[in-house]
This record gives C-alpha cells, sequence and structure tokens, in this order.
C-alpha cells in the first residue's frame, strides 16, 4: 500500500513539473489517476494536488462526486498542497468526479476554471472465468469441417462502460488461431481439421480490469469430432431365425480419419420404448450385428448411431434414421385363452354355452385357425367325441406386438343341466400348433362341490382405470382366477394368479358405459362361482332424463309414474330422482330415491295448471325429463257423482211434489187454465129475435164472411179498416187478434189485452193463415143480449171469441189482391165451420189437423145444417169481383141461426 | 527410503528418545539371552519390513515406467495413424491427380525424374531413422508447393485437385511436426532433425508436360514414402517404447 501511494506522489510529482514548464495554461489543481477504470464493489481513493500557485492550501479543497460534494470523512490530507479521496465505486454508470476549491481570494474567484479537475470514473466487473466450455467439428460430407465451433458459459457481469470479450483460441501442433466475440461461442476455422493431432483449445474472458481464461481442453483432435450416423442401414430377416434379425451398415468416414465405435437400438413398432444393446457388444469398428432373443413375428425399428471408437473421446452422432423389419413367423408358445359365455335357456333345462378364446400371449405369427374338442364327461369312450373341429380364422396383417388380443368366437353349445363336458382348443399359426388349453363346463348342481365365490370383492374408479380387489375363498385352494367385465353384450376377461388380491382391468374401458365385473375363482380348471359388481370407469350425467309415462290426477294431489333412463343412456348409477313442479313462478321440487318410479306429489291447488319435470342424477351430473303439463281437477272424484244425484233428487222431489199439487188440486187448476166456454153451437142466440132489423149496410162495414157478427158500432168497423191498413206489414208473420178483433165491431175496443194469436207458422200456409185469421167474438151481456144498440154497461158485457183464419179484411182492404186471391178464397169458405170450435182447438193450426178437424165438424154441423146455401154464395162471391155487394148478404142469412141459437150463461 | 535405515533408527532411539531410555536401560540390564531372543525378532521384523518396502518401490518403478511406455505407444499411435491418414489421402490424391491430367496419365507416373526426393529412410539406430522420416518428410514440402503451383495453372479453381493437393500438403507438415514432436520426447538431448544439404532443389521451368509427370512423380514418390514411414513407425513401435521400459527397469 505504501509503495502504491509513493508512487502514486511520484507521478504528480513528474506532473506537476511537467505542467509547470507548460506556462499557465495549465490547472492549479490536479487529480490523479487519469481516467481511471475501477472495479465495482471497491474502494477508489483519488488525489488532488495544487500546482503552480500560493493562494490555495489543501484544507481549500474539497470534492464532488457528480454534483454531490463527498463529506470530508472521506478526505485525507496528503500534505499542505494535496488532498485525497476515498469513494467506494457503487453502480454501473460513469461518473465524474472533481476536486473544487473554494474561492478564498479573488485570484481563485477570477480564475475559478484552474482551479477545478475532475476525472470520469469508468465502472466495471472484473472478468469471470468461462466454463463448461464445449466444442465439436461435424462431419461433411466424407471428411470432417475444418471448422470447430466451441461453446462456453459467461461467468460473471459485465456493464455497459467495460464490457467482457472472450477470444476463442485454438492451438494445433505448430500453428495457433483465435477468435474475438461477445458472445458465448464463436467458430474458428483451421485450414484442414487435423486427425490425430493434439489440439489445444481455451477461452479467454476479458475487459479493461483483467483477463481470465477457462479450462484448457487438451485433447486429440478427434475428440471433437461429431460424425454423421452410419447409412444405408438394412435389416435381414431369415425364415430359420424368427427370433433374430441382422443389420448391416456403411461407415459414416473412412477409418483412416476415425475409427469407430457404434450403439444399436431398436424397439417395437408403434413403441417408443427403446431396447439398447449393451455397449460391450457393439463397442468394436463393425459393420453388422445380430439382433436376437426377439419375438417372432414383430415388426422392429433399428438406429445405429456412432463415435470416436477412443473411450471418452468424441460425439456420439445423431441417430441413423429407422430401419424397419419384422421378424419370421415362429411357433405359438403357451396356449390359447380360453373362456366361456353361459346364458340360461327359459323354459328349458339347458343353458347355452358359447366359447369364446383369444390367441396365446406368444402367438409368433398369425393364427390361422383353432381345434376345438368337446368332451362330454359321460360320453368319453366314444370315438365321435374326441374329433377336433376345425375352426379356421381370418386374421389381419396386424403386428403381434399389439397387446389387445382379438378375441375369437369358437362355438356355441346347448348344454342339458345335468350334463358336463370339457373343452379343448389349440391354435395354429403357418409353423406350428400351440399347447392345449382346457375347460370344464360342470354340471348346473356343480354347487354341491361348494365352488365358492371369492369375497368381498370391492372395485374402485381411478386413473381412468378399474381396481378390483377381493379376498380369496376359503378353505379352497384356488388355481387361477379370472376376471371377466362385461358391457352391452361384449365380454372380455383376464386372467390372474392364484395368490392375485387385487388388480386394474388391462382392457380398454370407455368411460361412461356401465360394466359388471365378475371375478371367477378356478378350482384346479373348475370354474367356480363368480362374484359380480357393476361400476363405471368415469361417470357423467346421462344423456336424457326419465320419460314421464303416466299420470293420475286429483284435485290436490297427482301421481307422476315414470320409466327408468336406458341402461346405455344412464353414464352413471342414478343416485336419485329430483321431482320438480312449478306452478305459475314458483317450482318446487321433491327428492326420491333412486329405485323409485313414481311418486304423488300432494298440496296441489285445484283446477290449476302445473309444469312437472324429472330430474335423475348420477355422480356426474343430471338430467331433466321433458315439461310435462297438467292441470288438477276441478272436483275431487265423487264430488261430481254426489252433486248429480242430490240435483237428480231434489228436481224428483220437486217433480213429485207437482204431481201431488196437479192430483190434490186438479179442479182449481183445470178451472183456472181450462175455463169453461160456452159453445156458440149451442147457444140460443139463434132463436133470439131481436127487436131491430139487422141494418142493410153494416156488412159492408164488417168485413166478416162466413160468420155473422153482431156489429156494435159501424164506426168501429170502420176504425178497424184504418187499423188494418196501417198493419198490414204485420200481417205476414203473426197475426194479432187484438188489432184485427174488429169482425165484432165494437168489441174489440173493450177486448181485453190478451191477445189471440192464430199461429201459422209454416211457409206454406203463411199467405193463406196471416192474411186471413180474425176472431170472432160473441159478446153477451150478463143480462142477456138486448139489441145492437151499443150498450150502457159494455164493460160488463161478456165476450167469448173464436179465431177464424178468414181473409176477410184484405178483401176488403184490397180488392185487387182480392181478385188475385180469389181462387184461394174461395177455398178457404168451405173451412169456415172449422174456425166455429176453433176456441177448442186454437193451439192446432196445422192445415192438416184443420182439415180433419174440418171434416169431423162438418161431420158435426151437417145435420145442424149450419148456413149451408152460404157455401155457394161465397164460392162465387170472389170470382165475381163484387164484394160489397156479397158481403151484406151473407151475414144476414147466415147470421140469423145463431143469433137465434145463442144463450145467455 | 530403505529398510536398514529405519533399522538404524530404531536403534538410535534408544539412545535419544528420552521417554524410551528407561525402557532401554532396563533391556540392557536383562540376562544375555533374553537379550538376544529380542534383537533377533527385531531383525526380523526389519527385514519383513525391507523387504515390503523394496517390493512397493520396484511396484512404483514399473508403474512409472508402465504409464511412459503407454505415452510412447500412443504418440507413436497417433503419429501411425496420421501416416496412414496421408497415405490414404496420397493415394486418393494420385487418382484425382491421374484423372485430371487427361489421357496417358498413367504413362506420367511410370517416367523417372530427377530432383524429386529419396524415399528411403535411412539411418541406422531409431533416433537416425527417426530423423531421416521428418527430413524426408520435409524434403517434399516445397515439391507439393511447385506441384500445387504448377496444377494451379493447368486446373480450374474448383478442381478437387487444387483442394486434395493442399490437404496432402498440410496433412504432410502435420505429419512433419508430430514425427518432430515425437523425436524430441523420445531423444531429448538430440538436435531437431533438419535437412542436412540445405534447401530442397527443385527442378527447373518445365513445360507442361513435364510438369505433369513431375507432379505425378513427386505424389507417387511421396506415397512410397508414406509406405516407408508406416512401416518404419511400426517397427520403432517396438523397438523403441519397449527399450525405455527396459531402460527404466535397470536405472531403478
Amino acid at each position: 500500500m505504501v509503495p502504491k501511494r509513493v508512487l502514486q506522489l511520484l507521478v504528480l510529482a513528474c506532473l506537476a513539473s511537467a505542467l509547470r514548464a507548460g506556462g499557465e495554461l495549465y490547472n492549479h489543481l490536479v487529480i490523479t489517476p487519469q481516467s481511471p477504470v475501477l472495479e465495482i464493489g471497491t474502494n477508489f481513493t483519488a488525489t488532488c494536488m495544487i500546482i503552480n500557485t500560493d493562494e490555495i492550501t489543501a484544507k481549500d479543497l474539497y470534492w464532488n462526486l457528480s454534483d454531490i460534494t463527498v463529506s470530508n470523512k472521506q478526505y485525507t490530507k496528503i500534505n499542505s498542497s494535496s488532498l485525497s479521496v476515498t469513494i467506494p465505486v457503487i453502480g454501473e454508470k460513469h461518473e465524474w468526479l472533481f476536486c473544487f476549491c473554494k474561492e478564498v481570494s479573488n485570484y481563485v474567484y477570477l480564475n475559478r476554471s484552474k482551479f477545478r479537475h475532475g476525472i470520469i470514473l469508468t465502472k466495471g466487473y472484473r472478468p469471470g472465468k468461462p466454463e463448461n466450455l464445449s466444442c465439436e467439428a461435424v462431419q461433411v460430407k466424407m471428411e470432417i469441417s475444418s471448422t470447430i465451433t466451441c461453446v462456453w458459459k459467461k461467468v460473471g457481469r459485465s456493464s455497459t462502460d467495460v464490457p467482457t470479450k472472450y477470444t476463442l483460441y485454438v492451438k494445433e501442433l505448430g500453428r495457433n488461431h483465435s477468435k474475438e466475440t461477445n458472445g458465448n461461442s464463436s467458430q474458428v476455422n483451421l485450414e484442414i481439421f487435423p486427425h490425430h493431432m493434439p489440439m489445444e483449445i481455451w477461452v479467454e474472458a476479458h475487459n479493461k480490469l483483467g483477463r481470465i481464461e477457462s479450462g484448457h481442453l487438451s485433447k486429440d483432435a478427434d475428440s471433437f469430432v461429431k460424425t454423421n450416423p452410419p447409412s444405408d442401414i438394412k435389416v435381414i430377416s431369415e425364415k430359420t431365425f424368427p427370433t433374430s434379425l441382422l443389420i448391416n451398415w456403411t461407415h459414416p468416414i473412412a477409418e483412416e480419419y476415425l475409427k469407430l465405435t457404434y450403439q444399436i437400438r431398436f424397439c417395437q413398432n408403434g413403441s417408443q420404448s427403446w431396447t439398447y444393446v449393451p455397449l460391450v457388444d457393439t463397442d468394436k469398428y463393425i459393420q453388422s450385428f445380430r439382433l436376437q432373443n426377439l419375438r417372432p413375428d414383430t415388426v422392429y425399428v433399428i438406429q445405429v448411431c456412432c463415435k470416436n471408437a477412443r473411450r471418452g473421446h468424441g460425439y456420439w452422432s445423431n441417430w441413423s434414421t429407422n430401419a424397419t423389419m419384422r421378424t419370421p413367423e415362429g411357433i405359438p408358445k403357451g396356449k390359447p385363452d380360453l373362456w366361456r359365455i353361459i346364458t340360461k335357456v327359459d323354459g328349458v333345462n339347458e343353458r347355452q354355452v358359447r366359447f369364446i378364446t383369444k390367441d396365446p400371449v406368444f402367438a409368433n405369427g398369425r393364427i390361422q385357425r383353432f381345434h376345438i374338442k368337446i368332451q362330454d364327461k359321460k360320453d368319453k369312450v366314444k370315438s365321435r367325441s374326441e374329433e377336433w373341429e376345425r375352426i379356421p380364422v381370418n386374421r389381419s396383417e396386424a403386428d403381434g406386438s399389439s397387446s389387445q388380443r382379438e378375441i375369437t368366437f369358437l362355438k356355441q353349445i346347448d348344454l342339458a343341466d345335468e350334463r358336463s363336458v370339457r373343452v379343448y382348443v389349440t391354435a395354429f399359426n403357418s409353423v406350428g400348433e400351440s399347447a392345449q388349453a382346457s375347460l370344464f363346463i360342470p354340471d348346473k348342481a356343480y354347487g354341491v362341490w361348494d365352488l365358492a365365490p371369492v369375497e368381498g370383492l370391492n372395485l374402485s374408479s381411478h386413473g381412468g382405470q378399474l381396481w378390483l380387489e377381493w379376498k380369496a375363498p376359503k378353505n379352497k385352494a384356488v388355481s387361477e382366477y379370472v376376471v371377466e367385465w362385461a358391457a352391452n353384450g361384449w365380454t372380455d376377461w383376464q386372467r390372474e394368479n392364484r395368490t392375485t388380491t387385487h388388480t386394474v382391468i388391462k382392457g380398454n374401458l370407455e368411460k361412461f358405459v356401465c360394466y359388471t365385473v365378475s371375478v371367477h375363482p378356478v378350482y384346479s380348471g373348475w370354474t367356480g362361482k363368480p362374484a359380480s359388481v357393476q361400476a363405471f370407469v368415469e361417470e357423467g350425467a346421462p344423456l336424457e332424463g326419465p320419460e314421464i309415462v303416466d299420470r293420475k290426477l286429483g284435485r290436490n294431489d297427482v301421481e307422476l309414474v315414470w320409466k327408468e333412463i336406458p341402461q346405455d343412456k344412464r353414464r352413471g348409477f342414478i343416485t336419485k330422482y329430483t321431482i320438480f313442479y312449478k306452478n305459475g313462478s314458483k317450482t318446487h321440487s321433491v327428492t326420491v330415491p333412486a329405485n323409485t318410479t313414481s311418486y304423488t306429489l300432494t298440496s296441489l291447488s285445484g283446477n290449476t295448471r302445473y309444469d312437472a319435470w324429472i330430474s335423475a342424477s348420477t355422480i356426474g351430473g343430471s338430467a331433466r325429463s321433458l315439461n310435462h303439463s297438467f292441470w288438477t281437477l276441478k272436483y275431487a272424484a265423487g264430488e261430481i257423482e254426489g252433486i248429480v244425484v242430490g240435483v237428480s233428487l231434489g228436481f224428483l222431489f220437486i217433480v213429485l211434489m207437482t204431481m201431488l199439487l196437479c192430483i190434490y188440486k186438479k179442479d182449481v187448476i183445470k178451472e183456472n187454465f181450462w175455463p169453461q166456454i160456452p159453445n156458440p153451437g149451442e147457444s140460443t142466440i139463434g132463436t133470439w129475435s131481436p127487436h131491430h132489423p139487422v141494418k142493410a149496410d153494416t156488412p159492408k162495414e164488417n168485413c166478416l164472411s162466413g160468420i155473422s157478427v153482431l156489429d156494435v158500432d159501424v164506426c168501429d168497423g170502420k176504425c178497424v179498416f184504418e187499423e188494418d191498413k196501417a198493419s198490414l206489414p204485420l200481417k205476414k208473420d203473426k197475426y194479432l187478434s187484438e188489432e184485427h178483433s174488429s169482425g165484432i165491431g165494437g168489441s174489440s175496443c173493450m177486448s181485453s189485452p190478451r191477445q189471440s194469436v192464430s199461429d201459422s207458422d209454416e211457409g206454406g200456409d203463411m199467405a193463406d193463415t196471416t192474411a186471413s185469421t180474425v176472431q170472432y167474438s160473441s159478446v153477451m151481456a150478463s143480462n142477456g143480449y138486448k139489441g145492437q144498440t151499443p150498450s150502457s154497461q159494455p164493460q160488463q158485457a161478456i165476450f167469448s171469441r173464436s179465431e177464424s183464419t178468414q181473409p176477410l179484411l184484405d178483401s176488403e182492404e184490397n180488392p185487387d189482391m182480392l181478385l188475385q186471391e180469389g181462387s184461394k178464397h174461395s177455398q178457404r169458405f168451405p173451412r169456415q165451420p172449422c174456425f166455429t170450435h176453433t176456441a177448442q182447438n186454437k193451439d192446432s193450426t196445422d192445415p192438416a189437423d184443420c182439415h180433419q178437424r174440418e171434416m169431423e165438424q162438418q161431420e158435426l154441423l151437417e145435420p145442424l145444417d149450419f148456413y149451408p146455401l152460404e157455401e155457394d154464395s161465397e164460392q162465387t162471391t170472389p170470382t165475381e169481383g163484387q164484394s160489397a155487394d156479397w158481403l151484406p148478404a151473407a151475414p144476414a142469412s147466415s147470421y140469423m141461426p145463431q143469433r137465434g141459437g145463442y144463450r145467455p150463461q | 527410503m530403505c529398510g536398514f535405515c529405519l533399522l538404524k533408527k530404531f536403534e538410535k532411539q534408544c539412545d535419544y528418545d528420552e521417554s524410551s531410555q528407561f525402557a532401554c536401560d532396563t533391556e540392557r540390564r536383562m540376562n544375555g539371552h533374553v537379550k538376544s531372543m529380542h534383537f533377533q525378532q527385531l531383525m526380523e521384523t526389519a527385514a519383513a519390513l525391507l523387504s515390503l518396502l523394496l517390493v512397493m518401490a520396484v511396484d512404483s518403478t514399473r508403474t512409472v515406467a508402465a504409464s511412459r511406455n503407454q505415452e510412447c505407444g500412443n504418440s507413436l499411435q497417433q503419429t501411425l495413424k496420421l501416416t496412414r491418414l496421408v497415405q490414404k489421402e496420397s493415394v486418393d490424391l494420385i487418382k484425382t491427380y491421374k484423372a485430371s491430367q487427361g489421357e496417358m496419365a498413367e504413362l506420367f507416373c511410370k517416367v523417372t525424374v530427377a530432383d524429386v526426393p529419396d524415399p528411403n529412410i535411412s539411418g541406422l539406430e531409431p533416433s537416425e531413422r527417426l530423423a531421416s522420416i521428418s527430413i524426408h518428410l520435409q524434403a517434399f514440402f516445397p515439391h507439393f508447393k511447385r506441384v500445387y503451383e504448377q496444377q494451379t495453372d493447368l486446373q480450374s479453381p474448383t478442381s478437387p485437385l487444387l483442394a486434395e493437393l493442399t490437404t496432402v500438403s498440410t496433412r504432410s507438415k502435420n505429419l512433419a511436426t508430430l514425427i518432430n514432436s515425437f523425436y524430441q520426447s523420445l531423444f531429448p538431448n538430440l538436435p531437431v532433425p533438419e535437412p542436412a544439404g540445405g534447401p530442397t532443389t527443385l527442378p527447373p521451368p518445365q513445360n507442361v508436360f513435364q510438369q505433369k509427370v513431375y507432379g505425378c512423380v513427386v505424389l507417387k514418390t511421396y506415397k512410397e514414402l508414406l509406405a516407408n514411414v508406416s512401416r518404419e513407425l511400426r517397427t520403432l513401435k517396438n523397438k523403441v517404447c519397449r527399450r525405455r521400459i527396459q531402460i527404466n527397469t535397470l536405472f531403478l
């Protein structure tokens, strides 16, 4: 440390003397060292020296690092003209270090620029020793490239101001090469690759703070060689050696350049599990090798690589391209894996037995056929049963290395329950025959031997596989186990040895499929009772929900019946059903166990629409059924029947009561509803002789024909006539007797509002009846008829009326129509007697009835000789068109007998 | 360290070691018979130790000799390999040369040309023969250079002949360097072999035909030299490396 300081001062002294010689152009302050490169993390000491002036001393100096004044604690006064400072080197960025002087005098103030000096501090790290140097020269064409490539690992940090560079050195015997780089790899081009020559390679890291070399690689130049892989690899398969393949190849480079050693690896086609031939077998300069102990009839992929034969020198080449070859077929080893599927035949004491088999594990070729022999235990002696049956199979050209062995159906037999057979099977390929496999099928009662099943069979699923665990049957020596799994009509199996109590199913199991897994213990060839369990590799949500197939509606409840989801769509074990039902926006749910297929929803509202659906759940999810809508009943069961019966009984009661009432009040009713109307025919008025002769012009005013009406007031007839005119259109529909009851003259004015309707609804008779209906009234004074003069007591008069369809009024009103309808009128007149009794038959408007009654009336009236003469006169009158003439005459002649017969009642 | 020295040291231990002084005095005071018996036992132990040390020394010497022998063998083996490589390349070069010289190329090589180095190795001692190999190899360098120059005028720049000439020339230099190195490792006190007669004599300017003939003869002669070198090195392998073992054994 001391010599360094002395040296520094010496340099300063020299510098100072030199500056003095230079005159006043120089600063009065000088820092040493100038432009230093500093290692980050160390301390740096700089010294500021006062030269060529006595104006200031060291105590007037101070230091600035960039813009910050350095604390005077870090200063060291060397002498009156020198001040040093020690600062830590921090950060990678370069900085300025200034030495300033306080302005202690005017000279200093005026020459400020001469009393300052600065140096730039460049910071960096020392280079780290490169590590992991490795170099490689690859093969180009038939020689090794003259370019050698080296890679190393950088160590340590590098700053921007002090970058670290690397120089790669390659030293041959007598020649040196080098190349500089900033990275961690470099290439050196040699004139030729120096085979069999020693070579030394190293890399040097260097920057302004120092340099350091990596470890030297002093090796034979061939140690850096990486050749191409062997070419032209040929694999030869020889029929006589089914477990062997011969490999030939060509050296990638001439022996004079490099002596190589080889490595061989092979695997079955499709597999990535390589088998490496031990190096001791191939660690020679060889061009062929025979692979042995291979599986017959298996496609192998073979690769070869090489390197410098000298141990520890050179790099392994890449692996050659694949060379593929199938080994020849060999005799099958092992025996076929024989199994059976027994199905019970309903209704018959037989079993259906299907024999299936897998190829021997080491089929060593394509199995071309199986031979099967079924031997009945009771039928051993028969020669026929000893015959072998050939079952040819057509295998595809698959690789024998496939782990999944194909299942071959051999034969199906119907076996009586009491029969037991033994089955033998052998497999053949093109080379030979396998060992014999046999299987016992005991009779149905094999339980007598107590071929007990395994106990505690437990099955679990994880990792996409099914794991089984069981306990061996007690007191029985099991020779092996057969683990069988079946789903969707497909059965597969595997065999486990006698000591196995847990295994995994090795077949390709699908997710969401329900497998029935059975473990059959085999007792010296006799298959014991199986223990079975169902399982899924992985459960999912059902593909569809349960189907609602029925419902039984009630007023406040409904029973829903649904069908289970088909097995292939369950995709898991159903854990529960959830029934949802919704009324409006409110949804209710009920959970029921998985073994339920119907449920009654209660507490429903009557006469309400509900939407219901059922969700079936598994561990993997759930699926819902379609919406099922229903209306609850308005009435509960039996409610309607009760109402109907009640109403019926009530009605019956009313009817009975009415009937009883009618019976007991018969006379009253009769009197009220059917009052006795005196028969005009029996009237004594006909015999009555008026005091006043009948007015000659009265008939003109009165519109009656056929029947003579006792006219009370002449003017009344006119009024009626006028009214009829106004009410003509109404005649088309109904003819109101009130309006047309003027036939009795003033009686219409006094008549009661009771309407006497003369119905003639039938279309055909409308014209006949509507226009011709007229009421005939017989007015009977209580005191008897006294005359045709208006009575002083008209209101006390009792009148009886009769209705007629006589078209008299129309004829009067419309003489033209009368002419047209004259023929009709002429036909009606004969009916007139019919209407004389309409009081008794007013409901009967049927022309037929009317006609019948007319006839009856005629029969009745004829003996009475009721104006027989007028018939003819009336028939002829319309044709003559003199209504005014005949009308007065007719009533006069016809009415007279009536009057004579009328008697007050 | 020898066994005898150990024995002496043990004797001295009685004189100088204070801790064992008492034991030594007691020993001296014992009667003569016992004293004699103890001494005999001591002598037997010392003899056994001496024998063991001798065996160990011989074994270590042999190990060193074997490693030196192996080193010698490796160097010679590498030299031999390089010789074979150059030999192979020279054979290929002659083929390429003949192919690139047009018709009558076979005839060129049958003509004798002066001023081509002798392919025969001279000397009686291995050192002399090794030196002779080195000198002969070096003697061919100017000739290769001359042939290269001549063929550069005759061939296109991309001709494989030129590349092969360069390769063989460079490889020959490597071989010469390797042999020199081997020579120096075997005979470190002998001077580095150099051509005795000064610079190699090159033929005067030639016409194209002469150039073709000259080139072929040079290559052919060189090939012969390499065959001789190869043979010589195989012989030297037995002589030089084995003799060193013998020398080492005798030295020890």
